[in-house]
């Protein structure tokens, strides 16, 4: 019996999540006006600098080994809120790209299925950067085994820009869509 | 009102099967068979094999073992035809994007190999509850089939939900029903597979069964067949303003100067 209570309590937990899908969804539908609204434009240059190996390096040199491990997960604080906000960026920009992917005119099509894919790649990007960046938390000596998907991750937000702003121009070209702050 | 055989149990056993007879028929004139395949399969094979089982259980001369041995061969089918339903579901929603195509499949046979596993598991652990093998089997099959299709079915929405992707509206509603029925057809046949209950309570736990899977009919019907209120079109291109054309030159240069760093 109890193993029968354990399935019959997740087939309810199952149930919930699923409704509440439906019903965020609908909530979606209804409030997809004010999306460009949500973004929160990133300094790029700003989360370059951060990640740069050269830095820590130099702190690692520098400083004796506890306080560079208190800097070192006070970097890597900076770093997960860099990404997380880069991750709800991305979000936003799926949901926008994704109504304008039905556009009749072809170039918006496009330019939407091209931000959609860019958005989704950098979501992908930034939930696995964040793994690592909560690994590296754990052990800061270990050089942060994040850099490389970070420099990829970087390089990802700025071909995401590129596309978010080509379709926000083609779909109005009085408000422009920026997801970086660096200009 | 609430026992086997009676007016209710009737209508619950036929109602949505001949609905989504149906509805499978409407679908292939407006030629949704060709998006949907095994929706439609699903749809017909379901109905059909349902309606066998009523009839075989009205009809006097079928030995209570001939009747298991039917809804065992349906339930084989019928499972079988879910899954492949929940394999069109996930490549309508992922296949559909280059970025997710090739992760998101492996992560669905990862989780597909987990709860596997963890059927497997549930199934050792059930114990026998006095019944005959082909019966308690029964239960056993069914208890498996929902726990891997329920779990397939969360990760396809917790993933659609994590990346934001919304689903066309016909296969958010496939997706919907199956998921509903899945998830209370999986409490039910926990409680049948593991339970030792009185005929009474299996009686009103089939009787919960069908009622929730007519309402996922219902769903099929309103999502598949009920169009989505229209929204505005996009603003078509026009000419951008010199000056916000000016700012995304400079922020190509940008980027361009900060790539070949």
């Amino acid at each position: 019996m109890t193993l029968a209570i354990i399935l019959v309590i997740a087939a309810a937990l199952a149930l919930i999540f699923i409704l509440g899908v439906t019903f965020s969804r609908s909530l979606q539908i209804s409030s997809g006006a004010g999306l460009a609204a949500q973004i929160q434009p990133i300094d790029v240059e700003a989360f370059r600098n951060l990640i740069d190996p050269a830095g820590d390096d130099y702190l690692r040199r520098r400083l004796p080994a506890s306080e560079f491990r208190l800097v070192q997960r006070q970097r890597l604080r900076a770093m997960a809120a860099y990404v997380q906000t880069a991750g709800r960026n991305a979000a936003v920009l799926v949901l926008m790209g994704q109504g304008a992917l039905t556009s009749p005119d072809a170039q918006t099509a496009d330019a939407a299925r091209r931000l959609v894919d860019n958005a989704l790649l950098l979501r992908r990007n930034a939930a696995f950067a964040l793994i690592r960046i909560y690994v590296a938390l754990a052990w800061p000596n270990s050089g942060l085994a994040a850099t490389p998907i970070l420099h990829s991750y970087e390089h990802s937000y700025e071909q995401l820009n590129g596309s978010a702003m080509l379709l926000g121009r083609l779909q109005n070209p009085a408000v422009p869509v920026r997801i970086s702050a660096a200009l | 009102m609430l026992q086997a055989h009676s007016l209710l149990w009737h209508y619950l056993w036929v109602a949505p099967n001949v609905f989504l007879l149906v509805l499978a028929w409407l679908l292939w004139r407006r030629g949704l068979h060709k998006r949907f395949p095994f929706f439609v399969a699903f749809a017909i094979v379901g109905a059909v094999e349902q309606l066998v089982v009523y009839a075989a259980d009205l009809i006097p001369s079928v030995a209570p073992g001939t009747w298991w041995l039917i809804f065992w061969a349906g339930l084989v089918a019928e499972g079988l035809l879910k899954f492949a339903l929940v394999g069109e579901i996930f490549a309508h929603i992922f296949d559909r994007y280059r970025s997710l195509a090739k992760i998101g499949k492996f992560m669905i046979r990862g989780v597909g190999v987990a709860l596997v596993l963890a059927a497997a598991i549930a199934a050792a652990y059930t114990p026998r509850d006095g019944l005959f093998g082909i019966v308690s089997g029964a239960h056993l099959l069914e208890q498996t089939i929902y726990l891997i299709e329920a779990g397939l079915l969360v990760f396809i929405f917790a993933l659609s939900t994590y990346f934001r992707l919304s689903l066309m509206r016909p296969l958010f509603g496939i997706a919907l029903g199956l998921s509903i029925s899945a998830c209370v057809h999986l409490a039910t046949w926990a409680f049948l597979a593991n339970g030792g209950l009185a005929n009474s309570t299996r009686t009103l736990l089939d009787l919960l069964n069908m009622a929730i899977y007519h309402l996922c009919v219902l769903i099929w019907f309103y999502y598949l067949l009920v169009p989505e209120k229209t929204t505005k079109p996009p603003v078509q291109p026009q000419d951008p303003p010199a000056g916000h054309q000016e700012n995304l030159d400079a922020w190509n240069r940008e980027v361009e100067r900060l790539v070949q760093q």
